[in-house]
């Protein structure tokens, strides 16, 4: 319930980037591309162990856990290129990530006993109650691989969500989506935000959706932090302006 | 232990290896430019085996479709080599239109085509079996002509013999891996297979007629392989087709352990499987035939670049 | 009818077998796992029920105990479970083509290991595997129970929560990890159920065939098995079932033509010698053309919908 504090020091991508997400918060992350934001979303989610430094989560130390490990802790993530099960339906795709808020194991769910079948019950749903969230609802058996890449990226976080998480981070979660979408988008963020009580964490290049929405900004630039504030004192940092002068936004 | 014993041990195990190398060479240098692990390799080697067989003019033997045919030449062992891994060559190339090109066009995983090569390797080995039998055969016994049947690399009064034939396969693994060195990174050919390795993609947007050059690749992997198919024959004698196979599944064993890819790699992993087995315990003789493979085993989960491979970093 | 039953008693309990061991090679596959060790397993099997036959409980008389084949079964069951759990523990921390070759290398140590020790009869290997029935029709007996229940287990596996994971380490390892799916413990438990089935099959094969040695659950067992699984399907249970059953029957009805006569001799001789090859070259073209086998998700979804649809 507490804040998330990460310091890692390089990996070649990420050097000695530090800073504390707190609660509630929708933090955003940009940056030219190849700055290491993603790779910084990778540090958190445990896909890479950080050279050095630590990731703290609600006051425990969580650098190095798995990935599995990180997500049954409560943080959840979207992909920059989306990373669906492609052929499965997008039910299937949300009730996957049900996996750690559930138990039933191999032989219970072999034999269909009744407490593996409820379990199965709620699981959908869930995930059907999620793709709802998203405006998903109505294509539930549709392979995943077949929605259009807006579509995917929504489903993509209706499935985060399902991990039930504290902490979402969001990967350029409005690419490759039109202004309208992007403002549902915004919207989307900000209803989940408040109705299930999240901690955002946000890299976007589009900067105005950045602005809107988020409490919070920081900008790396060759994998280290060179702004930390508000939106508005970010927009003026000289030294912001200077990162993006060869990249727009 | 004596001395000598040792270098006798050692020089056997050399020269194994070095049978395992020739192989393995030209295994390894599919992998580096396709990333694919091409297990007709076996077969290759069986085909380049039998082919040199038949262009000495010897004959097949009792089963098989083709029992007692015997093709009307009577080729000098030499001559007969070149030809017989000049075929095994067109056949490397066969498979690779048929069978790996319509992988490559759609993008397979290269786990398809390993088990796409699986499957080839064991239909060619059955048709060999098919059409000349499972017997073995071998060699005209002096097919170098004036060369001693061994050479002594005694020292001190104690004879340390190794064949000629051995010696003649280490001189032409060592001669064969200088070669594709050389290819490999200085010349212009060699530049453009590397370029393909990297990136087929890339290397066509460059202008570099990727296409050729997997051809090349193909020609000269097969050829190495009916060579190295021969030089085998030639030693051990051909025990029949499945040994194509035997060989394919120890190769695999040496390509791992020098590194997927790398061309020396394929040489020292020879080597050291060669000498391992010459080591092995005299009461632990019949096991021999598995230290490749527990080799292979250990490599894979203690470092499955193997010896000379650097490690491979996984983009996410 | 019986004298069908008897004249192809063996072939018809052979392609159950078959398509029971397919599904071994079925469900690491679920998972994106090529495992080609089921051979291994299955060597395991047939061994320990051979050697328990022949040395433990000897039969002096008459038929073998079928309980005591169905002990056999769960002692094979148990043993490849432990070894499952050694060889795969380890084993599969490795991806793709790596894991392949680390079963690949499994089965030929096992193979030769098993030439060499004389408690597997060396060279020579296991005679005279005492009969628990009279016929070998009656192998069905156990064999059709034994497949029903794997098709059952499987296809309950492929609904249920342990089974999606497996799905979706298939489809993006690295997501379903960050979804919370523990790849190692999923992979090592298909590798595990892998293990029981290709152990249990083997048991009762050793029985079967009256005979075990290192000639059996080799290399090339590994490469039908894939044949099975990749022409009959690899996305659904069904697949390798009927890629089992079909497959091995095959070269039968193959033969059956060739014996038909009016053949040139050496067609002949191809259709019955050329098993094989003609595996070899199904499996080449099935990854070109058929990547998920013929029988597929959506191959069962059309006939689901004829069989329900049209009266």
């Amino acid at each position: 319930m507490e804040t998330l504090t990460c310091r890692f020091g390089g990996v070649v991508a990420v050097s000695a980037v530090s800073f504390a997400v707190g609660q509630g918060e929708v933090f955003g992350l940009i940056g030219p591309n190849g700055a290491g934001k993603t790779t910084l979303f990778n540090l958190v989610t445990g896909l890479t162990t950080p050279t050095a430094g630590r990731l703290r989560y609600q006051g425990h130390d969580i650098t190095g856990l798995p990935p599995h490990r990180i997500a049954a802790l409560g943080i959840a993530r979207t992909f920059q290129n989306v990373r669906l099960f492609g052929e499965l339906s997008a039910l299937d795709n949300v009730m996957i990530a049900r996996h750690v808020r559930t138990h039933s194991g191999l032989m219970s769910g072999v034999l269909g006993l009744p407490s593996a079948r409820a379990e199965e019950h709620v699981t959908r749903q869930r995930a059907m109650d999620l793709l709802d969230l998203v405006g998903l609802a109505d294509r539930p058996d549709e392979q995943a691989r077949n929605f259009s890449y807006g579509d995917q990226r929504r489903l993509e976080i209706a499935r985060a969500l399902a991990l039930e998480p504290q902490l979402l981070l969001l990967d350029e979660p409005a690419a490759g989506m039109n202004t309208g979408e992007k403002r549902a988008l915004s919207e989307l963020i900000r209803g989940v935000r408040t109705r299930l009580e999240l901690t955002i964490l946000l890299i976007e290049h589009h900067v105005p959706l950045v602005m809107d929405l988020c409490d919070r900004i920081a900008v790396l630039n060759f994998g280290q932090l060179i702004a930390l504030g508000p939106p508005a004192a970010v927009r003026k940092n000289p030294a912001v302006i200077e990162a993006y002068l060869g990249d727009e936004a | 232990m004596n001395a000598s014993l040792l270098v006798q041990q050692v020089l056997n195990g050399l020269a194994i290896g070095s049978v395992y190398a020739i192989f393995a060479l030209g295994y390894t240098l599919i992998f580096s430019i396709l990333r694919i692990i091409n297990f007709t390799h076996g077969a290759i080697f069986t085909l380049g085996a039998y082919a040199t067989y038949a262009l000495t003019g010897a004959s097949f033997g009792f089963n098989g479709l083709l029992a007692n045919a015997a093709l009307p030449l009577h080729l000098p062992f030499g001559l007969a080599l070149v030809g017989g891994s000049l075929f095994a060559a067109l056949c490397g190339v066969i498979v690779e239109r048929l069978a790996f090109r319509p992988l490559r066009t759609r993008g397979a995983d290269p786990l398809l085509t390993l088990v796409s090569s699986l499957g080839v390797a064991v239909a060619l080995v059955n048709v060999i079996q098919y059409l000349f039998g499972a017997e073995a055969y071998s060699y005209p016994a002096d097919p170098f002509g004036q060369l001693p049947m061994a050479v002594n690399f005694g020292f001190g009064g104690q004879a340390i013999l190794v064949r000629t034939v051995q010696v003649i396969i280490f001189a032409v693994s060592m001669v064969v891996l200088a070669a594709l060195t050389v290819l490999m990174n200085a010349t212009r050919t060699g530049k453009a297979l590397r370029a393909v390795a990297e990136d087929t993609v890339t290397a066509s947007l460059l202008g570099i007629d990727t296409d050729r050059l997997i051809l090349l690749t193909f020609v000269i992997s097969g050829f190495l392989g009916g060579v190295s198919g021969t030089l085998v024959g030639l030693s051990v004698g051909i025990a029949g087709p499945y040994f194509g196979i035997a060989f394919g599944l120890k190769g695999l064993a040496v390509i791992v352990l020098g590194g997927l890819g790398d061309i020396p790699g394929a040489v020292v992993g020879g080597l050291v499987i060669g000498l391992v087995e010459s080591f092995v315990p005299s009461q632990y003789i019949a096991y021999r035939e598995a230290v490749p493979f527990a080799l292979l085993f250990v490599v894979l989960l203690l470092r499955p670049q193997g010896l000379l491979g650097r490690a491979v970093v996984q983009k996410v | 009818m019986p004298a069908f039953l008897s004249a192809y008693d063996f072939l018809l309990v052979s392609m159950v077998l078959a398509a029971v061991l397919a599904l071994s090679l079925y469900v690491p596959l679920m998972a994106g796992q090529l495992s080609l060790a089921s051979p291994g397993f299955y060597a395991l099997g047939g061994y320990i029920a051979a050697i328990m036959s022949t040395r433990v409980f000897p039969v002096t008389g008459g038929l073998y105990s079928v309980w005591l084949v169905l002990l056999e079964m769960v002692v094979a069951a148990l043993a490849s479970a432990i070894l499952g759990l050694i060889v795969g523990v380890p084993a599969l921390r490795l991806r793709g083509i790596f894991l392949a070759l680390a079963t690949i290398a499994f089965v030929e140590i096992l193979r030769v290991v098993a030439l060499n020790l004389t408690v597997t009869g060396g060279a020579i290997g296991i005679f005279g595997v005492p009969q628990p029935f009279g016929t070998q029709i009656q192998y069905m007996w156990v064999g059709l129970p034994l497949l029903g229940l794997c098709m059952l287990f499987v296809a309950r596996l492929e609904r249920c929560r342990a089974g999606r994971a497996l799905v979706a380490l298939r489809e993006d390892e690295l997501a379903a990890d960050a979804m919370g799916v523990n790849p190692t413990r999923y992979k090592v438990l298909a590798f595990t159920v892998s293990a029981i089935i290709a152990g249990v099959v083997g048991a009762i094969s050793a029985h079967f065939i009256n005979t075990w040695n290192s000639r059996q659950g080799t290399f090339d067992t590994g490469v039908s098995l894939m044949a099975f699984v990749l022409i009959g399907g690899s996305r659904t249970f069904v697949g390798p079932v009927v890629g089992g059953l079909v497959l091995t029957a095959l070269p039968e009805v193959l033969r059956g033509l060739a014996d038909l006569g009016g053949l040139p001799a050496w067609f002949a001789q191809f259709l019955r010698d050329g098993r094989l090859i003609i595996f070899g070259v199904l499996i080449a073209l099935g990854t070109v053309f058929f990547p998920h086998g013929l029988i597929t998700p959506a191959v069962l979804r059309r006939f689901a919908r004829r069989g329900g649809g049209k009266p």
